[in-house]
């Protein structure tokens, strides 16, 4: 998949005082597990949001060369309560994707979810759930706003190793507030920060890891450092 | 359900009724005005029959205006929520026609319709229509973001789906909204019974009226209230089963949780 260049973009949420972006310039959709991490209300769902085609009205330029689906996830969304979790995720899957769906929720740990309704599961499991369907559908780049946030550490750590390995040719951006955790997970962690720092997006590199790697202590600190130092 | 709205109305009737027997008995007043026990029980005896199937004649009218007062506002409600002109045009108007009293549209349906069927049931639906279709434009105009954005986003949103997400999550609120226009649909029909029409409740308690005769209405009242409390437990029975189905998978979730 070729990434999407985004040059000088500039947006400021109607009424609002101060811009969220300002000539902000960044690249997302290379292959791989990727991350944005930034401070709370520095712009990270805004900017998820105009990625995945959902918010208008910005100005600058974004050089997209092949049409790309965009799919975007995030922590509070349900599933209908008319139908069980089974039922729903076969119903949304596509075709050519059903047979992923046995894989993917054994490995999620959601077995046993699939004969309940989504609102009696647990928010953990509802998270897993909800990011179950998302990887069953067909896309190019899927957004991960804290899809995760309510899953245990462990847990969350098979999801991320499956997720890379099912996936090496899709590319993911996931929102996290944690940076130990994309600083280990993620390939390039791309940092946003305030309208008033220039330049407001910087890329750094994590250290990608994948289930049997063993990441050096070190390597992972100075990654981590760069990270706080950056935003 | 049924049990209970039925000790209520006779709680409140008999409350009634106790007030008219203070009030007569602290301003003196003659049974011409308020009439003694016995008169009531020779009148209960003399126009029961009469007025019991009176009172079914104005509840079927009532139901019937209500379902297509339902079945017009859902419809109208469904394209109502659009945010393009039309939506706009509709919630306008429904919010500036319900702000008129139909009421005193009635004698203008009488003059032209007649003094039949058709000018009760158009004034019962009319009555109980326009709080129907605002509270659906509101109830199906409000995004279930958490629920829509995969849709929206998957591409597999439809106007079905997206009627049916709203409704679903706001159904309890849509059997109230219903259940209370129920009475609203009664009113309308007794309303244009006492208006201009030849037949049902309203148009007993219009003679009763010419005649000064308080213990006809009286009983009168008394059968609305027992008939309304009914058609009220069934709709709130009806709408505690469709609940209940549309939340089968919920209790079948909770079953296999407890049970695991």
């Amino acid at each position: 998949m070729m990434p999407i260049e985004y040059k000088n973009i500039n947006y400021k949420y109607p009424g609002a005082q101060n811009p969220v972006f300002n000539n902000l310039s960044c690249r997302v959709g290379d292959p791989g597990f990727h991350a944005l991490f930034g401070q709370s209300g520095v712009g990270k769902s805004t900017f998820a949001r105009m990625v995945a085609g959902q918010l208008n009205g910005f100005a600058g330029e974004i050089a997209d060369k092949e049409p790309k689906k965009v799919y975007y996830s995030y922590n509070l969304e349900r599933l209908p309560g008319w139908s069980g979790v089974g039922e729903h995720i076969d119903k949304v899957t596509p075709e050519t994707n059903k047979n992923r769906i046995d894989e993917i929720v054994e490995s999620f740990g959601i077995l046993t979810c699939m004969d309940s309704g989504f609102s009696r599961l647990s928010l953990g499991q509802q998270n897993r759930v909800n990011l179950a369907r998302y990887l069953l559908q067909d896309f190019d780049l899927l957004i991960m706003d804290e899809s995760l946030a309510n899953v245990d550490e462990a847990t969350r750590e098979q999801i991320i190793f499956k997720i890379k390995e099912m996936f090496p040719e899709k590319s993911f951006l996931y929102i996290s507030h944690s940076v130990a955790e994309v600083s280990r997970f993620c390939r390039n962690i791309l940092v946003l920060r305030s309208f008033l720092k220039m330049p407001q997006a910087l890329t750094i590199h994590g250290q990608d890891d994948i289930r049997g790697k063993q990441v050096v202590k070190k390597d992972l600190e100075e990654t981590m450092l760069e990270i706080v130092n950056a935003s | 359900m049924l049990h209970k709205r039925l000790y209520q109305f006779v709680l409140v009737y008999f409350i009634g009724l106790a007030f008219l027997f203070t009030v007569k008995g602290v301003f003196n007043l003659s049974d011409y005005v308020i009439p003694s026990l016995p008169d009531i029980y020779i009148t209960v005896h003399r126009v029961f029959t009469r007025y019991f199937f009176d009172v079914l004649n104005t509840l079927s009218v009532a139901i019937v205006g209500h379902v297509i007062s339902i079945a017009m506002a859902t419809a109208v409600g469904i394209i109502g929520r659009l945010s393009n002109w039309i939506g706009s045009l509709i919630k306008t108007a429904a919010f500036n026609i319900q702000a008129y009293p139909i009421v005193a549209v009635a004698p203008m349906i009488f003059i032209l319709l007649g003094d039949g069927l058709s000018s009760r049931l158009l004034i019962a639906a009319m009555i109980c229509y326009f709080p129907l279709l605002l509270s659906f434009i509101g109830i199906l105009s409000e995004p279930i973001t958490d629920i829509e954005h995969f849709y929206v986003h998957s591409g597999r949103m439809r106007w079905q789906l997206e009627v049916k997400i709203r409704a679903f999550e706001n159904m309890n609120k849509l059997i109230t909204v219903v259940a209370g226009s129920a009475t609203l649909a009664m009113v309308g029909t007794i309303v244009s019974e006492f208006i201009g029409a030849s037949a049902g409740i309203g148009y007993s308690i219009r003679i009763a009226l010419y005649q000064s005769d308080l213990s006809k209405i009286l009983v009168a009242l008394f059968l609305i209230g027992i008939f309304t409390s009914l058609y009220l437990a069934v709709l709130e029975w009806l709408g505690h089963m469709v609940s209940r189905r549309w939340g089968e998978r919920e209790a079948q979730g909770d079953r296999q949780v407890s049970g695991s």
